[in-house]
């Protein structure tokens, strides 16, 4: 596991129609340690989307660096799983090809990927869906898959952006247990995007409240694991804590 | 209206003697009706002298020398076309500004797709092969280009990014997301494409060349031979037929039922 | 994936100026892919990369195209062919629509024709054209056959397919709310299957068009596809140029002011989507 450092980062992108310059991202700072939880909340349109695509790869810094074990890094690439909010799953691949996709890119021969996506699905208890294709399964269902594809390719860090925002109430909050439970047992160092306050507290070691390209606040949930739902919702420390993440987001 | 009692394989007869069946009607009404009127053939052939002319085309070898020569030019003409449009299709289409800057252009020669190339491709190439596989591979080439660039840019972004974070190089990308993703729209620009071909084939082959279906065609008619006429009619329409419907319509309906019509929003 | 740069240039800007001029002036973003296109037409024309006469310049093919216009010739030979296109469609149409609703009404109509609908479409205009010859001679009686042929099957085939595709539960409502069955045909089948006579109008058109210039070409005695060839028996390079440019332009406007509008207008007002 590597550390990820992020240094005065900024983003100006040029918009055509326009004809002005728009600052995405203003002098961010940030550093995640190997094996923590990290959540970035923020209304929409507040540049965190943006700050997940340019650690991704997907975007380029206009200035600033983002180093991984030191390292800056170059373009998307496997050490950096991401897991998007449409899925992103490919939908000419059955699940077992989608799992299987990184580490076939690895050059790993086809049983091998075959079998490590297959230990994966069965991990988390879809191991009878492997042979379907995404668009036969539920929304939720696709989101286990994503989450699976990005983890069976075994990345220093997994990108998340605002990966349940796009299922329905009950669903996120069965996913957001499973998320919190593989985490409890992997240890994997998560980076995850949100506009749902309840969201980032119950799944983060600490919440990086972002508002017009720059970091406001950060706030640690120092709330112990195993973490549920059942026991929280009437928790007063939870609840504190949303309320001043709630605080931080309006007054940014 | 589709009745809902409708049953094909009601009379438990097979597919095949429902679409035959009209055919031999055709074929025995025609034959009566030259029989009646005593038709000249120099208007209409006969049932017996269009087989004749069959079969003396095929004993002499004539018949499979202009019917090889039509499908070879078809072939090279499409092929080429293909290996262009798609790669060129493909790297217009990653690029969303490039793209819609393009599509006016591809559009506008799609319109003029084929037959209209022929009197410049005659200049161009005189008379003969080149000429002839120059206006096929304007009539599939733009169509495919557009059509690949269209199913291209539908992709939605995300895909792509999802397998470059998963490791995937650019070439990796190419063939695992862009082809897959735009190939219902690139099998179906092929086949429209081929059908403005298949048609400025004939056009082409009556004017610029001296083998091939419609130079067959077009040869008899100097000499009234209305037999030989009807039986290149026959061929044109049935080559065709087997090639769109038993070849590029099946590939196009797996295409789009596999994973054209299911995308992620 | 390609990042921006970092800072505004000046292609950017130039990019943003014209964004915002297309959006306005949407002519402007059908019109403008053409200029550089132009140009680069003019440039290789210019350096002569090929021979100037097997390849004119856009000025000199503009200069022929007036040349044309102002003798009377092109406008005559345009007239020409567009009236054969409308003659030859409207018969199309008066002969396929009957047909299309006879066989998307009629199952066993349907299963008698349709094979032999789909022969006689794959038979395809242009190879008809030796017999029409014999039939008919060089002149405007196959041009018009011609035409006939290929727009008649796109409009039935796709009438039978909208017929065939409403919905059994419209015509049964209708007839039980007391409409006879001429009253049927026109309150429910006609317009539900619009959208896909729209359609088969459309192609039918399109093919029609490419139909006719086929036939102008190898029968013709005058339009625009006779002026393409006739120019290159003379070999003159510019004026079978400023036929193709003439057909796409034409056939541009057409297809994109007149027919596809109408395609989209009935499929939205329907409620359908137009493929």
């Amino acid at each position: 596991m590597k550390e990820l450092v992020v240094e005065n980062l900024s983003k100006v992108y040029f918009d055509p129609r326009l004809g002005e310059r728009v600052t995405a991202l203003d002098g961010v700072s940030l550093r995640i340690t190997p094996g923590e939880f990290v959540a970035v909340a923020g209304p929409s349109g507040c540049g965190k989307t943006t700050l997940l695509n340019l650690i991704a790869g997907f975007l380029e810094p206009t200035s600033g660096r983002i180093l991984l074990d030191g390292r800056e890094i170059d373009g998307p690439g496997p050490d950096r799983g991401v897991v998007f909010q449409s899925y992103a799953l490919f939908p000419w691949k059955t699940v077992l090809e989608n799992v299987a996709f990184g580490p076939r890119m690895r050059g790993l021969p086809r049983a091998e990927c075959e079998a490590r996506a297959r230990r994966w699905l069965e991990l988390v208890g879809l191991g009878h869906v492997a042979n379907r294709y995404p668009r036969e399964l539920s929304g939720g269902m696709q989101q286990r898959v994503g989450v699976v594809r990005a983890l069976a390719n075994e990345p220093e860090i997994l990108l998340m952006d605002e990966p349940f925002a796009a299922v329905d109430a009950q669903t996120r909050m069965t996913l957001q247990e499973e998320l919190a439970r593989i985490f409890e047992e992997r240890r994997p160092t998560i980076f995850f995007i949100t506009h749902d306050v309840n969201e980032a507290v119950f799944l983060a070691d600490r919440v990086l409240v972002l508002s017009k390209g720059r970091l406001r606040e950060e706030i640690p949930v120092p709330i112990p694991r195993p973490r549920r739902w059942a026991a929280l919702v009437e928790n007063d420390s939870f609840k504190a804590l949303v309320g001043r993440v709630l605080q931080a987001v309006r007054t940014a | 209206m589709r009745s809902a009692n409708r049953s094909d394989g009601r009379d438990g007869l097979p597919a095949f003697f429902w679409a035959a069946a009209p055919f031999v009607v055709l074929i025995l009404l025609w034959q009566l009706v030259v029989e009646l009127f005593d038709v000249s053939p120099l208007v209409f052939p006969s049932v017996p002298a269009v087989l004749r002319a069959g079969l003396d085309g095929l004993a002499d070898g004539s018949l499979a020398a202009h019917v090889g020569a039509s499908l070879l030019r078809v072939a090279t003409g499409t092929a080429l076309a293909v290996l262009v449009a798609v790669p060129l299709g493909m790297a217009m289409g990653t690029q969303r500004g490039i793209a819609a800057f393009f599509t006016p252009l591809l559009r506008f020669f799609s319109v003029l797709a084929g037959i209209a190339w022929i009197p410049i491709a005659t200049l161009w190439f005189g008379y003969g092969f080149g000429a002839i596989v120059f206006v096929i591979f304007n009539a599939v080439f733009f169509v495919v280009t557009y059509n690949t660039v269209l199913g291209v840019s539908t992709i939605p972004i995300e895909l792509r990014r999802a397998a470059a974070s998963l490791g995937a190089a650019r070439l990796a990308i190419v063939r695992e997301v862009l082809l897959p993703g735009a190939l219902p729209n690139i099998v179906t620009g092929i086949r429209t494409g081929l059908g403005f071909a298949w048609r400025g084939l004939i056009a082409a082959e009556m004017i610029a060349t001296s083998t091939g279906l419609g130079y067959m065609l077009f040869l008899a008619r100097d000499f009234y031979r209305t037999e030989v006429i009807v039986l290149g009619m026959i061929l044109v329409g049935a080559i065709w037929l087997a090639l769109d419907r038993l070849l590029l319509a099946p590939l196009e309906r797996r295409t789009i039922e596999r994973w054209g019509l299911v995308r992620p929003t | 994936m390609g990042p921006g740069p970092p800072d505004v240039t000046a292609l950017e800007r130039l990019l943003g100026l014209w964004l915002r001029a297309a959006e306005r002036w949407r002519i402007l973003a059908t019109l403008g892919p053409f200029v550089p296109l132009l140009l680069l037409w003019w440039a290789v024309a210019a350096i002569e990369l090929f021979p100037p006469a097997f390849f004119p310049g856009p000025l000199e093919v503009a200069r022929r195209a007036l040349e044309l216009a102002w003798k009377g010739i092109l406008g005559a030979y345009l007239e020409d062919s567009l009236i054969r296109l409308l003659v030859g469609a409207a018969a199309g149409i008066a002969v396929g629509l009957p047909l299309g609703l006879l066989l998307g009404l009629s199952d066993r109509a349907h299963r008698v024709l349709w094979p032999l609908v789909l022969f006689f479409q794959a038979i395809g205009d242009i190879a008809w054209l030796p017999i029409l010859i014999v039939w008919f001679g060089f002149g405007l009686g196959t041009m018009t056959f011609v035409i006939v042929y290929t727009v008649m099957f796109p409009v039935l085939m796709n009438t039978a397919l909208g017929v065939r595709s409403i919905p059994e539960v419209l015509p049964r409502a209708a007839a039980s709310l007391g409409a006879s069955r001429a009253r049927i045909l026109s309150e429910v089948v006609l317009p539900g299957a619009l959208p896909n006579i729209i359609t088969g109008l459309r192609n039918g058109l399109g093919f029609g068009w490419r139909a006719l210039v086929a036939a102008e070409i190898i029968v013709g005695t005058s339009g625009i596809g006779f002026m393409m060839f006739d120019a290159r028996r003379a070999g003159s390079v510019t004026e079978v140029v400023v036929g193709l440019a003439v057909l796409g332009i034409v056939w541009s406007i057409v297809d994109s002011w007149i027919l596809a509008p109408l395609e989209k207008a009935t499929g939205e007002r329907w409620g359908l989507v137009a493929r």
